[in-house]
């Protein structure tokens, strides 16, 4: 699933606002209490300046041109004039304050959710899409984040500009002030009602959208499949429907923002024409001043924004509430694989190996591994070999101890592995996996990922030894040539190399093979073999293979199927044995030979 | 500027935007709104009726305070209260009709543009197709789709918006005093040039915060999906500092872009405060002096703030008018390409073909090379016979093939189809008579059933499916998915394997039931049971068609009527399997040997073992 689906999907929950929701958001903002403290004055002090300047205004008409004072004015136009500075300052703080502070947050969130996610074992990730976790750390983190800053100053901005404006419609005189106060309840039910429509449309709209670009992509990917079978027309025609989708949410989401200022307006128009009406006698009698009803004017026409602005941060909060819940739920996840307290480091992994009786299971129902036991001794290799789903991979998995066992016990030098230290295991072990992972950057940094404190003189011997060099000389910028994301530049059986050449460099002491080579063409396999056997030789290897080469030359071989071993022995052994590792092998055979002759296409 | 294009069933109505490309980028965009001016004019319009509305409301308030200010007249407070809202409610309302118009402009022409985009593309050519990678196209597609759009839902009637305003507001003013009125707009050219430079400013900073968004968002992905080689080599506090990295810089950037944002923003406030200040004063000063009346003094102080705030936002709008020409421009780049023609050749054939093929020195070259790909290719296949094409990557096989169905047309040379040139035959009648089963066919996703029967073009009956499933070695492949035929393939459903997807075209091609096939014929990642199993499908598939086999085994083609040996774009050898085999220095007759001689080696190891 895309990115943006899991996004939109996960849009549809919100989720209210509880206590201890709040606490927890609350504790994001604990360290940064001084600013929050800091934009949460300025904008209120911001706010009480904008409805303050509604009421200099009705005090030029009233004291200034009423009264004809043309020194009372220029005393007015003075304050009026310093307070636009004092304003400007008060608006670059609280811009500054919440939006610097609005981005630490996120930054905050995202390195929480990086480190620990750091720590999750892989059935963690086996569970969870990596699309998911992805919309953790970049869209959760961005509501939350917009929530305890710009919700907070819009809520703030917003209450604070009405309360003020109340105040002093209220010492301009109580009695409008009041048929004031009683329409805002109306314009904010209205206000939020319109936002969650239009809310709900854009969503709708963003749906399909995502589905357009689907179909797009789609295809122009299998463009010859739509030629030949010549799809086209009944293609745009399905491709209409999404449109006309599209069309139909993204134009109601528009007319409904568009409908939504005009209406509050009206509401707002009647207000004052009440007041109008009501008030008119009274100016001639003296009892509201020409100025009053301006300022009600004013006050009128700018309370829709801060109606406005309550009613999107209320449409929204309840999303962004349910992405807190998201990240907080991901940060309280436990790994599954994790040092004992009393924990001690490995000193070796050179030693003897063994699996006891060890049953494992992915989930509740199926065993993967059923009573598993081996016994291997320092420095043998070992090949795996069978179907695929039969439980190579796990086994070697357990041995990385990215899982442990569900029973039964490993044990290395005599000791269950789950009493050293994670640390310890990792650093001596090497993987290379089928499908091979690269980071973006050059192809040094890949290889020295294997060991970080390696020379370049160390990299290039070890891209030597896994056969990696010839290519990579021939790159335009050899070893600092980039290998583009994921390593994608190069074709799969180079990036087989370069992670070969990886864990070559980490000199491991245990070493994983899992058909690490399987895309790399049969002449630079050759070449490999005489580096693979320099690289196994004193060390304890593992191998999931295809290719016979490797297999062959194994100390043992295991035939695996259905989580249990069904033959092993040395490949001779095997192949008197005439079962099933003999058919694999004259099936592999002829397929490998024909592959030699250059005859078929990889 | 409607066409509609036919086929079968019904028409398609798709608006050709190939009058949009013009030389003026100003005058594409009109043409690009063709059948939708009227709407957008009126929304012009009905936005000018509902500034005026809003104008009106400040000079009815002054005639209001004139009038009861003046107690010697008397004054009707009812009707001018019923005035304020008449005058709100024709604001609202023509703002309103202007919204709705301007979105049923922007989303119609949204909706037109995206469907002739998706039917453009697909109608382009193979060769296109080949040498433009999609993700370039989707970008296109989507985001400059969008970017116009906005351009035609916000700023193009944005700008119109903020000017009409300008001038109404600054009409009724200069009718209250002249004066007044010049010194309002004061610090109005100053305001527009600042807020274009910093909106261009900004646009730039949040491209480099956006930027490493993206890079975050890269070195996060490549972390998750590479978690195992992670903790194999126990590299977390490696990857936590280079995520801390990227993280710490974007925090970098958000910071600047902030520091721009919140800078401007209260200058401007100051700036325009200021002119306000001033108009205020002056205008006040006025009043005392007996030169306007307070009735307008109190319009002035409303009309000023829609005369002078909107202007802050004129840059924003202009710098993002730019982004809608660039899209323009890119879009275009797709519209101007050539489509394929389907319909038109000068032979159009009644009924089916017989299959009768001759190749008369064909040569082949792509545009964008210096070589022959093909060279004085000849031979010729009578209806019903086999044609096995063997030959190492590059020697021409796959290109040889493409132009049957047309993707590509030969440079020189005939091919004669049923005693006709191609080249004269209508695209869409040579692909319905063709049928393609690839070696690993891109799938849809869709259901199992809707990718069986894609582009068949009729109707099937579910019996039919089971039946072309059960000849291809798939039916109980199918019902051991969870919802059967109607299971989804790809990302949300079931991922077929290799083989797998080759026998679903095998099925599809037998729906299609085609004169002329065209099998690339690879079961490398099968095992040995489910390979007979197709071997024999492709045998049924195969029966009185003419077939041309793109072979990579022996076995494949040792059955052929005719086995031709491509090296570098050229036939080497020509003949069937024993012809063939009588050329003792030939290439087919050492593969061949080869063949025999690895039966020989592996007895010999397993004898070896023994």
């Amino acid at each position: 699933m895309t990115a943006e689906m899991i996004e939109l999907e996960e849009e549809e929950y919100t989720s209210q606002l509880t206590l201890p929701i709040i606490k927890r958001i609350a504790g994001l903002l604990k360290p940064h209490w001084l600013w929050v403290l800091g934009f949460f004055v300025t904008i209120a002090l911001t706010s009480w300046l904008d409805a303050y300047f509604t009421y200099i205004n009705k005090q030029f008409v009233d004291q200034g041109i009423t009264l004809k004072d043309p020194a009372r004015l220029m005393e007015l136009a003075t304050l009026y004039g310093g307070l636009i500075l004092i304003q400007a300052g008060f608006v670059f703080a609280f811009i500054y304050l919440a939006g610097v502070l609005g981005e630490r947050i996120q930054y905050d969130l995202r390195k929480l959710l990086f480190n620990h996610l750091q720590k999750l074992s892989l059935s963690f990730y086996s569970q969870n899409a990596v699309g998911r976790l992805m919309a953790r750390v970049t869209s959760d983190t961005g509501r939350v984040s917009d929530l305890v800053t710009w919700g907070i100053v819009d809520v703030t901005w917003a209450i604070m500009n009405i309360a003020t404006s109340a105040v002093f419609m209220a010492i301009i005189n109580w009695k409008l002030a009041l048929i004031v106060l009683a329409a805002i309840p109306i314009m904010v039910v209205m206000a939020v009602e319109f936002r969650k429509r239009i809310l709900t449309e854009f969503r709708r709209s963003r749906r399909a959208n995502s589905k357009i670009t689907g179909a797009f992509n789609e295809n122009i990917q299998g463009v010859r499949v739509v030629k030949a079978l010549r799809r086209e027309d009944q293609n745009t025609r399905e491709f209409q429907r999404l449109t006309t989708e599209m069309y139909n949410a993204s134009y109601r989401a528009a007319w409904l923002s568009a409908l939504f200022l005009p209406s509050v307006q009206i509401i707002a128009a009647i207000v004052l024409g009440i007041i109008i009406g009501y008030s008119g006698v009274q100016i001639r009698s003296g009892l509201i001043t020409l100025g009053g009803i301006n300022a009600f004017v004013s006050y009128l026409t700018f309370m829709m924004w801060p109606i406005q602005d309550l009613a999107r941060v209320y449409a929204e909060m309840q999303h962004s509430i349910a992405s807190a819940e998201r990240i907080f739920k991901l940060v309280d996840t436990q790994p599954e694989v994790r040092n004992r307290p009393d924990a001690v480091p490995a000193a070796t992994l050179l030693g003897e190996i063994e699996f006891e009786h060890v049953d494992f299971y992915y989930d509740d129902r199926t065993p993967v591994l059923k009573d598993f036991s081996l016994k291997v001794q320092a420095g043998q290799t070992i090949a795996l070999v069978g179907p695929t789903g039969g439980g190579k991979t796990t086994i070697v998995n357990l041995l990385c101890r990215f899982y442990e066992p569900t029973r039964g016990v490993i044990r290395i030098n005599g000791r269950d592995y789950i009493e050293y230290t994670l640390e310890s295991i990792h650093s001596k072990i090497g993987v290379v996996l089928q499908t091979p992972h690269l980071f973006s950057g050059t192809i040094k940094d890949n290889i020295r990922y294997g060991r970080l404190e390696a020379t370049d003189e160390e990299v290039v011997e070890a891209a030597k030894l896994a056969g990696a060099h010839d290519f990579i000389v021939t790159l335009e910028k050899g070893y600092d040539q980039e290998v583009g994301e994921g390593g994608n530049l190069l074709s799969v059986g180079q990036k087989q190399l370069i992670s070969l050449a990886r864990a070559v460099l980490a000199k491991p002491e245990l070493f994983i093979m899992d058909e690490a080579t399987s895309s790399v063409d049969t002449l630079t396999e050759a070449l490999i073999q005489k580096g693979m056997e320099t690289l196994m030789s004193g060390r304890t290897s593992f191998i999931i293979a295809h290719r016979l080469s490797t297999v062959r030359r194994a100390d043992r071989i295991l035939f695996i199927e259905d989580g249990r071993i069904v033959e092993q022995g040395t490949h001779a052994e095997l192949l008197r044995a005439r079962g099933r590792y003999h058919r694999l092998y004259t099936q592999q055979f002829r397929r490998e030979m024909e592959l030699q002759a250059g005859f078929v296409e990889g | 500027m409607n066409t509609t294009s036919t086929d079968n069933f019904t028409h398609l109505t798709i608006t050709d935007f190939r009058p949009a490309l013009q030389k003026n980028r100003l005058l594409g965009l009109w043409k690009m709104m063709d059948g939708y001016h009227l709407p957008y004019l009126l929304a012009t319009l009905s936005l000018a009726v509902s500034a005026f509305a809003r104008t009106g409301t400040f000079l009815l308030l002054r005639f209001f305070a004139d009038r009861i200010l003046d107690p010697s007249r008397t004054i009707s407070l009812g009707w001018i209260a019923l005035g304020f809202v008449g005058l709100a409610a024709t604001d609202g309302g023509f703002a309103f009709l202007s919204g709705r118009l301007a979105a049923y402009t922007a989303e119609g022409i949204t909706r037109r543009l995206r469907d002739f985009l998706f039917d453009h593309i697909q109608r382009l050519s193979v060769a296109y197709h080949a040498h433009t990678p999609t993700g370039d196209l989707i970008e296109r597609v989507t985001s400059d789709v969008d970017a116009l759009r906005r351009f035609f839902s916000e700023q193009a009637i944005g700008i119109g918006r903020i000017l009409l305003l300008f001038l109404i507001n600054f009409m009724a003013i200069l009718r209250l005093n002249a004066k007044l009125g010049w010194c309002s707009i004061v610090v109005i050219p100053v305001v527009l040039a600042v807020s274009l430079w910093f909106f261009k400013k900004v646009t730039q900073a949040y491209e480099a915060y956006q930027a490493q968004e993206a890079i975050l968002s890269t070195t996060l992905q490549e972390n998750l999906s590479g978690v195992r080689v992670v903790k194999a080599f126990g590299r977390q506090a490696y990857e936590i500092a280079k995520f801390e990295k990227d993280n710490w810089n974007k925090f970098l950037k958000g910071k600047n872009l902030l520091f721009m944002h919140s800078l401007f923003w209260p200058l401007s406030d100051i700036v325009l405060g200021f002119q306000m200040l001033f108009g205020f004063v002056l205008a006040a000063n006025m009043v005392i002096q007996g030169e306007i009346s307070v009735g307008s003094y109190l319009a002035y102080t409303g009309l000023i703030v829609w005369l002078i705030w909107p202007i802050r936002n004129l840059g924003r709008i202009i710098v993002q008018t730019s982004t809608g020409m660039v899209s323009y421009g890119r879009l275009m780049e797709i519209v101007k390409q050539e489509r394929e023609d389907l319909y038109s050749g000068s032979v159009q054939p009644q009924g089916d073909l017989r299959g009768d093929l001759v190749f008369e020195g064909v040569c082949f070259m792509y545009e964008d090379s210096d070589q022959e790909t093909l060279k004085h290719i000849s031979f010729r296949v009578r209806a019903g016979q086999a044609v096995a094409l063997l030959g190492s990557t590059g020697c021409g096989k796959t290109t040889l093939v493409n132009l049957l169905p047309r993707f590509y047309d030969y440079t020189s040379g005939h091919i004669y189809l049923d005693g006709k040139e191609l080249k004269e035959y209508p695209r869409a009648y040579l692909r319905q008579q063709i049928g393609i089963v690839e070696q690993e066919p891109f799938l849809f996703s869709r259901s199992i059933r809707d990718n069986i029967t894609y582009g068949v073009g009729r109707q099937i009956s579910q019996e039919e499916v089971e039946q072309a499933a059960k000849a291809a070695a798939l039916h109980d492949v199918i019902l051991s998915f969870p919802d059967g035929y109607n299971t989804l393939v790809g990302e949300k459903g079931v991922t077929l394997s290799g083989g797998q997807k080759q026998r679903l075209a095998i099925a599809r091609a037998l729906l299609k039931n085609p004169r002329l096939l065209i099998l690339d014929d690879s079961t490398s990642a099968v095992d040995v049971e489910t390979e007979a199993e197709i071997r024999q499908a492709l045998g049924q598939l195969m029966h009185g068609r003419t077939t041309f086999i793109i072979a990579h085994r022996i076995q494949s083609v040792m059955m052929a009527d005719l086995i031709l040996v491509l090296d570098k774009g050229e036939i080497i050898q020509m003949g069937t399997h024993e012809e063939l085999l009588q050329q003792p220095e030939g290439m087919y007759r050492r593969i061949y040997d080869l063949q025999t001689r690895l039966d020989k080696e592996l007895e010999l190891e397993l004898v070896t073992v023994r």
